[in-house]
């Protein structure tokens, strides 16, 4: 057995097995945005739970946004297999006797589902204790991990094709290994700002299995060579961040994060940050300087942070997700997945875990989270900076190159395109940092052309060039992507959604 | 929490409540933000003798301090005034009929804002109601009852 073998055993002998009925309570941002406590209490679903010994565990959202207020019930059977069942939407009414059937021990389900092992297979599932986390298998991977030096781990990061998940897609076992190159001291910088409109995966993540993202950052600061990390979470995200400070409280008192569980007797210290700003406090460099306490704003590149990040020293800057889907990399299930963040014209919104492969289309993916194809003329893939995909196009597999971060957001038949292009202009307007010209200018003239009568395309591409070429960041080099996107998806008309 | 004012009797004390807490945070810049927060957390906003006290202890020019400070749209330099209604008019809620629930609001006394994506689109659409409570997948009815509820009816 080795070290870490036996360290993750004394947590798991620590306590005692679950009792076996468990009702889970989706409480998170979700739940109580939607007032899941009260429906519950009003519902006497709780007295339910108590009265048939089930133990009651308050949980996140499962990725499941449009099911809340929801309440899960499972029950175990003594192979440690597990049935459970959410009832969704309970605020229009449920089924009391069928949910308490299915806590009831003395009825018996044949249907015992062992679960999956992508990112998103703890969501809702966790009540908060490094126990519950640890039974369904966190750190198992950092376990097995350990075991190799850094130089097969940093092989394996890039034979596995991961990228950055935080909209860019850069190849993350190059970052790791540019980074591990040079002289440390090195820092590891989470990106958990998500200021993306449209996007709130991390933010699931975060309240859902914040012990995923502690196992990738210690895969990552053992493969890199990093002793401090550091996380940066969106200051508005109150549920994520008490959430990721209370398991990193866990880890660190449990030994996760020192020598007991890291090899080569490495202890890594992980720093929480709140920030405090908008859109642009997502991009690495104004992170780099809002942690060093200057003034949040972008840096000039190059040099690149994998050679002079925080304090002129080697940094890897890597999203939420990208350092979650690290600890999936050693299992069987198929990378690579990405989570993608659901709104609109839509039956079921929510966080979701798809194929990024190509082997799934658009329609395929729309179908089975409820859309009437018929009735969407478009999505938006990326928001602010993002583009529109035509129904033409909805043929076309997901690729991961092409899905940004992930957020998108499905039209409707009486969506103006123009409106919503015009209402983005103005957030990224609202949001230009006003540090290089072209950008803090370009934004401006850019909401003013597009509200005229009649739009002047020709200003417009050439506007849109100027700010792509000489912005100091991505906020103004892709502003006016939308823009274009729309003009040449939806050219004849450019107010209705009709091609 | 109520907004720090610097002629109130409890001035005195939770300045130095919040003096107490900032000399917690090492001497560096690198704790600029750390100690925005803290203050917002114990005064609700930066007044100005917050941020004379985080410039000294952090030992940052005061106009650094300040240019740093007004370029994070989370931070308050002014004293804020609560009690309003902030309604997402981003593009997942304005889909989701945040124009309708705007109506909705107006019909009711108090005040009303509005705000860009609350990345909560899944539940469109997204309100921040005057006790600062997000409320998703609001109806119009919903505005009302919450009226009428704090109306005692
Ligand atoms: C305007 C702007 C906003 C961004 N916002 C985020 C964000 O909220 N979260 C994020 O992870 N990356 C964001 N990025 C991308 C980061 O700059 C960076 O590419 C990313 O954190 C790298 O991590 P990854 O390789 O794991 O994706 C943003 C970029 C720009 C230009
Ligand atoms: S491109 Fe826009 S957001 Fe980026 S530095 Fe220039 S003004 Fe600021
Ligand atoms: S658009 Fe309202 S929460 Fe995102």
């Amino acid at each position: 057995m080795t070290i870490q073998q036996a360290f993750l055993k004394t947590i798991l002998d620590e306590s005692s097995k679950h009792s076996i009925a468990q009702l889970f309570i989706h409480k998170g941002t979700c739940g109580e945005a939607t007032d899941i406590v009260s429906v519950c209490e009003e519902l006497g679903i709780i007295e339910l739970a108590m009265s048939l010994n089930a133990k009651i565990i308050e949980t996140s959202c499962d990725g499941r946004c449009w099911a809340a207020p929801s309440v899960t019930a499972q029950k175990n059977n003594d192979r440690g297999a597990s049935y459970s069942r959410r009832f969704d939407r309970i605020d229009l009414g449920v089924n009391l006797k069928e949910l308490g059937e299915v806590l009831d021990l003395s009825t018996v389900h044949n249907v015992f589902d062992d679960g999956a092992t992508g990112l998103t297979s703890r969501f809702g599932q966790l009540d908060g204790s490094l126990l519950a986390a640890v039974e369904l298998g966190a750190y198992g991977v950092a376990e097995k991990v350990f075991q190799q030096d850094q130089k097969s781990i940093l092989s394996k990061i890039e034979e596995s094709k991961l990228s950055g998940r935080g909209g860019a897609h850069f190849p993350t076992g190059l970052k790791w290994k540019l980074a591990a190159q040079n002289e440390g001291p090195r820092y590891l910088v989470v990106n958990a700002e998500e200021g993306e409109p449209g996007v709130f995966k991390d933010r699931h993540l975060l309240e859902a299995d914040p012990h995923r993202l502690i196992e990738g950052i210690l895969i990552c600061c053992y493969a890199v060579g990093v002793e401090k990390a550091f996380v940066y979470i969106n200051g508005q995200a109150h549920k994520g961040i008490e959430s990721f400070m209370t398991a990193l409280e866990q880890a660190r008192n449990s030994g996760i994060t020192g020598p007991e569980f890291l090899p080569e007797k490495m202890t890594v210290d992980i720093e929480v940050r709140a920030g405090a700003g908008g859109y642009v406090c997502g991009e690495e460099s104004v992170i780099l300087n809002s942690i060093e306490g200057a003034r949040p704003v972008p840096r000039f590149k190059p040099p690149f942070a994998t050679d002079q990040g925080l304090w002129g020293m080697p940094t890897v800057i890597n999203n939420v997700e990208t350092l979650a889907a690290v600890t999936t990399l050693w299992q069987d299930f198929p990378p690579p997945t990405k989570l993608v963040s659901l709104s609109g014209n839509i039956a079921r919104p929510g966080v979701y875990e798809v194929p990024a492969d190509g082997t799934l289309s658009w329609n395929g993916f729309l179908l089975s989270v409820g859309a009437e194809l018929e009735t969407v003329p478009a999505i938006l893939l990326g928001g602010p900076s993002g583009t529109f995909v035509h129904r033409d196009k909805f043929e076309e597999q997901i690729e991961m190159k092409n899905i940004g971060a992930g957020g998108i957001f499905v039209l409707s038949p009486n969506s103006s395109v123009k409106e919503i292009t015009n209402s983005l202009a103005g957030y990224n307007e609202r949001e230009s940092c006003g540090e290089c010209t072209p950008c803090r200018e370009g934004t401006m003239r850019l909401t003013e052309l597009l509200q005229q009568e009649t739009v002047d395309l020709k200003k417009v591409e050439e506007l849109i060039e100027v700010m792509e070429e000489a912005s100091l960041c991505m906020l103004g080099g892709m502003a006016g992507r939308p823009v274009k996107s729309a003009i040449e998806n939806f050219p004849a008309t450019w107010i209705s959604t009709e091609r | 929490m109520i907004p720090f004012d610097a002629t109130a009797d409890d001035a005195g004390d939770r300045l130095a409540n919040f003096e107490k807490q900032l000399l917690t945070l090492p001497s560096r810049k690198s704790y600029l933000l750390p100690a925005f927060h803290m203050a917002q957390q114990y005064l609700d906003w930066l007044p100005r003798e917050s941020i004379l006290v985080i410039a000294s202890h952090l030992r940052i020019p005061l106009s650094e301090v300040y240019a740093t400070a007004t370029a994070y749209s989370e931070l308050r330099l002014e004293k804020p005034e609560y009690g309003a209604w902030y309604m997402c008019t981003g593009v997942a809620c304005e889909a989701a009929g945040a124009q309708r629930i705007i109506a909705a609001i107006e019909t009711v006394p108090g005040k009303f804002g509005r705000t860009d994506c609350q990345f909560l689109c899944s539940l469109a659409p997204i309100c921040t109601d005057h006790r600062g409570r997000i409320l998703g997948r609001l109806t119009e009815n919903r505005v009302r009852a919450i009226f009428l509820e704090d109306r005692g009816d």
